[in-house]
């Protein structure tokens, strides 16, 4: 098994830097999938055991990496699975905002790491340092491959273009303050609503205008919960109901520079939330519906 | 003893108080004919500070204030928080204080800091005094093998790469280039901690004279405070140190009104490697505060391990509560070393390889070694080695 990657332009070294970041608040464990073509970061649901990836992150390789070998197993086992905490190599990574250049590397020191060299210039003279991190990782073993493959979704209702992360992490942050669950209400014509209900309130706000990317209508209504908009026809309209905190995890990923953003609901199942950028970064994250 | 110490070196002293207040709880303040000192020792005595102001950091100065006769100097020990509370914000206070004065009465029981601040408003603050005894530690600066200068920024950009769980550090130096690593425990578990190496060149620094190429391990905490106050006066340091379980010096002056000296004790690594250097300095001196408990020499304990040399001249007359140096038979540190062979110096060019940490043995396992044997085993007493120690692939 061997593992080596470098990177030596600035741009790509900051967007991994964001990337890891990301991540590193997203969850303490994280899973690297190294393949020959794309670098995967996958993170499971911490609390339910073997389950299906809550986050799951696609890195081509090309983009990043001036230089990128690595041998699996066999032939017929060709990927290197790592298990990390993630913020071990989020906290290695900071000073790589203003380094020259990151070799990583599998290595085994006592116990299988990931090394990463980092050569930073010298902020006083010519001068470049050299800065070694052994990162512990764990080797995951063949027969767990199967915990950490894409998680098979079925065809969302709707595909629906998010407004600004930021301005949208703002709005959930304040409403997480008062309630646990957020429902999302997404409409063919382009209208996204977060609503929460408390005791003595309900709260929504509406974005209007957005970019409608796919939509498998129509949609049947069968309970009572769509009774508020009552006005609008309701089989353009399609809902989940969301942890409010997961929701907001991921739209810390604003610091990632991106083009596009995604949400896509299973009506009453399932949120998918892609994010992709320019150097086709794909960070998807599936939060699952809360159904009483 | 009266000063007065004029608005921006007001900010110069809270700096000090700020970093004092890292090493020890209580601030020993003295003040001599032609100086003030400001001194702390930490709890468990490995880390100690001095800073001097000399007669030209006030604006006002007159040692004999209130009593005419020649006495041998005013000491007065207070407590770290009253000294905090009395210089709250450092970053401030430049432009808030206009004066301050410092009054200390042989009689009175309260050392008094008179601030004058801005708009007329007057500040006084007494502080009680504990006791009347100074305190010194007796280390060399002027006859160490290693000095280095370095721009404050140089290492502080350094320690930016240690997580901060990170609580000791190993500097490594030789004439080629500096290595410092975290500190990792022989039993801390090496699957959850990140070992993270600096390779500084000596073109970096503004001095590099390296005597005797040397590993010293010492606390994080003591060092990042003495950096944030050279930073913050951005002043360079320079650093003087002799070899493992020897206090290391970092001295920060501005060459005219004061001169701050840290003093930090480094662990006491005993593998081979260490014995070579053990052997050269064998008529060393150990002092010790409390001579009975020589035993926390212990690894989680270093010591403030000094030699008796040339301190800081003001030093010598003052009145001294520690001990006269013990003598130890050196013997005592080079055991329990037999057979740990540890290929250190040979490949540290090697930036690929971060070396384990020193390994300074736990006292239990010392002290019980016997216990856990099944018998007496001759040839490991005699130092033949069965099993090699297990290493990293270098």
């Amino acid at each position: 098994m061997k593992f080596r990657a470098v990177m030596i332009d600035a741009g790509p070294m900051r967007e991994f830097t964001n990337i890891v970041s990301t991540i590193s608040k997203l969850s303490k464990e994280c899973v690297a999938r190294i393949a020959d073509d794309q670098l995967y970061f996958i993170v499971s649901d911490e609390n339910s055991g073997p389950a299906p990836p809550i986050l799951w992150c696609e890195i081509p390789h090309a983009m990043f990496f001036s230089e990128y070998q690595m041998v699996g197993l066999d032939d017929d086992h060709k990927d290197i699975y790592l298990e990390f905490t993630s913020t071990n190599l989020a906290r290695s990574l900071i000073t790589l905002k203003n380094a020259k250049s990151l070799k990583m590397k599998l290595t085994k020191k006592q116990c299988p790491c990931l090394t990463l060299e980092i050569e930073v210039p010298s902020s006083t003279s010519q001068q470049t340092r050299q800065v070694t991190h052994d990162i512990p990782v764990k080797v995951i073993p063949r027969k767990l491959w199967s915990d950490f493959q894409e998680p098979k979704i079925p065809k969302p209702d709707i595909s629906i273009q998010l407004p600004t992360l930021k301005q949208l992490r703002t709005t959930i942050d304040r409403m997480r303050t008062m309630a646990a669950e957020v429902m999302l209400w997404a409409s063919a014509e382009g209208r996204l609503t977060l609503q929460i209900k408390t005791d003595t309130s309900k709260v929504s706000t509406r974005f209007k205008d957005l970019r409608v990317e796919a939509f498998e209508g129509p949609i049947e209504h069968s309970d009572s919960e769509t009774e508020t908009q009552a006005n609008e026809d309701k089989s353009n309209i399609c809902y989940c109901r969301v942890d409010a905190k997961k929701f907001s995890m991921f739209l810390s990923a604003d610091q990632i520079s991106h083009n596009r953003t995604v949400c896509s609901i299973v009506h009453k199942r399932l949120v998918v939330l892609c994010l992709q950028t320019e150097e086709n970064v794909k960070l998807q994250c599936f939060i699952t519906g809360i159904v009483y | 003893m009266k000063c007065h110490v004029p608005g921006p070196n007001v900010k110069v002293l809270g700096r000090t108080v700020h970093a004092l207040a890292r090493f020890g709880d209580e601030l020993y303040v003295e003040s001599l004919a032609d100086c003030v000192l400001l001194r702390t020792l930490n709890a468990a005595e490995s880390a100690y500070a001095v800073v001097k102001f000399s007669k030209n950091f006030f604006s006002y100065f007159n040692y004999n204030y209130y009593s005419t006769e020649d006495n041998e100097g005013l000491k007065c020990k207070i407590s770290m928080k009253s000294a905090l509370h009395t210089f709250k914000s450092p970053t401030h206070m430049d432009k808030q204080v206009e004066n301050l004065e410092i009054k200390l009465d042989p009689e009175s029981c309260k050392l008094i800091f008179q601030l004058r601040c801005k708009h007329g408003i007057v500040k006084t603050h007494f502080v009680s005094i504990l006791d009347c005894k100074a305190m010194q530690a007796v280390y060399t600066k002027d006859l160490v093998p290693n000095r280095i200068t370095s721009p404050h920024k140089i290492l502080s950009e350094a320690l930016s790469n240690f997580q901060s769980s990170d609580d000791q550090v190993t500097v490594e130096v030789s004439s080629q280039n500096m290595l410092l690593r975290n500190y990792i425990d022989t039993l801390a578990d090496l699957s959850k901690v990140i070992r993270t190496q600096v390779t500084l060149k000596p073109a970096e620094f503004d001095g590099y004279t390296i005597g005797a190429d040397t590993m010293i391990t010492f606390t994080l905490k003591e060092f990042k405070a003495l950096l944030a106050f050279a930073e913050a006066l951005s002043l360079p340091i320079q650093i003087h140190f002799e070899t493992t379980g020897r206090p290391v010096v970092f001295i920060v002056h501005n060459g005219s009104t004061f001169e701050a000296h840290f003093v930090l004790a480094t662990s006491k690594a005993d593998n081979a490697s260490q014995i070579t250097t053990q052997n050269t300095t064998h008529n060393e001196r150990t002092k010790r505060k409390d001579v009975s408990s020589s035993n926390h020499s212990a690894r989680k304990k270093p010591n403030l391990n000094t030699d008796i040399s040339k301190c800081l001249e003001e030093d010598s007359h003052l009145f001294n509560f520690i001990h006269i140096p013990e003598e130890h038979p050196v013997a005592v540190s080079t055991d329990g070393n037999v057979g740990n062979n540890n290929p250190q110096i040979e490949n540290n060019m090697d930036c690929d390889v971060i070396l384990p940490s020193p390994t300074a043995k736990a006292l239990i396992r010392r002290v019980f070694k016997r216990c856990f044997e099944q018998t007496i085993d001759l040839t490991n007493i005699q130092g033949t080695v069965l099993a090699e120690d297990s290493d990293p692939d270098t």
